[in-house]
């Protein structure tokens, strides 16, 4: 109810903003406008096309992420050793902002589906990387002390204590990485001549129709946040057997 | 720390550092001899860098960029710390905002590049604005978790002694919020440069991004690499600076002993990571 009373309360201001002409309708238009695009685009195939495109060149990217991340991850966490020689190296380059790599991959690799994919790739890979290391960081050094005198074979050891205690951390970082992984995609099309959401974005922008611009960011939201709450759904599920870490 | 010796000091350096120069080197000498247009010696790339730098228009690039990130992030800072910590002390507005809040910072700031520079212009207003839009979220959603993580007896004790508001604000709330806050603006300054790169590549006559695709439409391969190669460089510099502000900062914080700081740290990990 109260959540309710919110929303409603932040569509009334902005219709009234709209209203009052203090910015132009170009700039934002009323949410009458804007919502009054989406029964249109529902029916639109390029509509679904768009949302498709983006959808697939994220989902390509973080799949191809988490398949790099997690084991290198887990591996790099495991042996302090490799941690430590890597930590500089990982540092630098994950503060990296990957989208100015664009032009780059522009010459490149051309302005195609793998060059966006390639893109989400490096952006995502950090995150899964990063939060695995730290999830096979996490076993107890008593446990880890007790597995070294009994003589614990590796694989053992790898199945039975550092995977489980590194799920969560895991689960954490590809969570991370799938909402990156949207934002990512987005940014390329609207820089590039890619076809999806961030291209018809400015498509409508440059064509005059600024609510079809903002019906497609608000979809770029829900998108976002319904991976968001399916990844936290999926934790919580998945993570079952362990008390929760957090309750709010 | 102050018992280790120095050959320990040496070694650890040693550790941490053997990897990173190899990979220099061996990037060095794999393309040192390269005749491949896409991928000129690396050489090349760092020479035309201090070239740009010292005789072309990179300075003036680079402080345009600079200077909107740097009006961008202070200007979220501002607004979200503020917001923050009147979300954060009023359960009600919390959990009323809570939903708005997640679906904002979930909405991609880059989609709204077309839409204000189409509308607002190329110069350097609308870049701030993204970039303050688009910092605003995690500062402001650590900010409302910091002050509502802060331990309720404190806040009780705080209370029931009558402290003022404003004292209370400064001396309770802000200090026990501050870990999480940092971690917020952490998340943000990434958010920042990339929003630098993306508005200035999309529409702007000046800053690193621009140059970088000036360079790459115009087939000028070193340029291009050394345009990217110095964002990285303002990349990784700008979060190590921000790591000694905080550093600096919060002191206190992280001289405190691990087992104290532990539960404060988890939630602060948890935020971070949530963003």
């Amino acid at each position: 109810m109260l959540q309710l009373s919110a929303v409603l309360a932040v569509l009334l201001i902005w219709a009234a903003l709209a209203a009052a002409g203090l910015v132009s309708a170009t700039a934002l238009p009323g949410p009458t406008a804007v919502f009054g695009q989406f029964p249109q685009l529902f029916g639109d195939p390029v509509y679904w096309q768009a949302v498709g495109d983006t959808l697939d060149g994220a989902v390509t990217g973080f799949v191809a992420a988490a398949v790099i991340g997690v084991p290198l991850g887990l591996v790099t966490g495991t042996y302090a050793a490799a941690e430590q020689s890597s930590r500089l190296l990982v540092d630098v380059l994950r503060s990296f902002p990957v989208i100015a790599l664009l032009p780059v991959f522009l010459l490149v690799l051309g302005s195609t589906p793998t060059m966006k994919t390639t893109v989400v790739l490096l952006a995502c890979v950090f995150p899964v990387f990063l939060q695995a290391q730290y999830g096979a960081r996490s076993v107890t050094p008593m446990i880890a002390e007790t597995m070294d005198s009994y003589r614990v074979p590796r694989l053992l050891r790898f199945r039975k204590v550092i995977l489980p205690s590194a799920t969560p951390s895991v689960m954490t970082g590809l969570r991370l990485a799938a909402t990156t992984s949207v934002l990512v995609a987005i940014g390329v099309e609207v820089l590039t001549t890619l076809p999806g959401i961030g291209h018809e974005v400015v498509q409508a922008q440059q064509g005059g129709a600024a609510s079809r611009a903002y019906a497609y960011i608000i979809t770029a939201g829900a998108i976002g946040y319904s991976i968001n709450l399916l990844s936290t759904i999926a934790e919580r599920r998945l993570l079952r057997w362990r008390p929760p870490t957090h309750t709010d | 720390m102050s018992t280790r010796s120095p050959g320990a000091l040496w070694q650890s350096l040693l550790k941490q550092l053997w990897l990173p120069v190899l990979c220099v080197a061996v990037l060095l000498l794999a393309t040192a001899g390269s005749t491949s247009f896409y991928f000129p010696p690396a050489t090349d790339v760092l020479a035309t860098l201090w070239r740009e730098l010292l005789h072309g228009g990179l300075v003036g690039d680079l402080l345009f960029s600079l200077r909107n990130i740097a009006l961008g992030l202070a200007l979220a800072t501002v607004v979200g710390v503020g917001a923050g910590l009147v979300i954060g002390e009023i359960d009600l507005l919390r959990q009323a905002t809570a939903p708005l809040l997640d679906f904002a910072r979930a909405t991609p700031t880059v989609a709204f590049v077309p839409v204000i520079i189409l509308t607002l212009g190329i110069g350097s207003g609308p870049k701030v604005f993204l970039i303050a839009l688009g910092s605003l979220w995690p500062i402001l959603l650590n900010t409302i978790s910091g002050v509502h993580g802060i331990n309720p007896a404190v806040h009780e004790t705080a209370r029931g002694y009558r402290i003022p508001w404003r004292l209370r604000l400064l001396k309770v709330v802000l200090p026990g919020a501050l870990p999480q806050i940092f971690a917020g603006i952490r998340v943000a300054l990434s958010i920042a440069v990339v929003l630098m790169v993306v508005s200035e590549i999309y529409g702007s006559p000046v800053g690193l991004g621009n140059f970088i695709l000036q360079s790459g439409s115009s087939f000028a391969v070193p340029e291009t690499w050394a345009g990217t190669v110095l964002i990285g460089i303002l990349g990784y510099g700008l979060s190590v600076l921000l790591l000694a502000a905080e550093y600096m900062l919060l002191g206190w914080y992280h001289q405190r002993p691990p087992r104290a700081r532990r539960s404060m740290s988890r939630t602060m990990s948890r935020s971070e990571a949530k963003t």
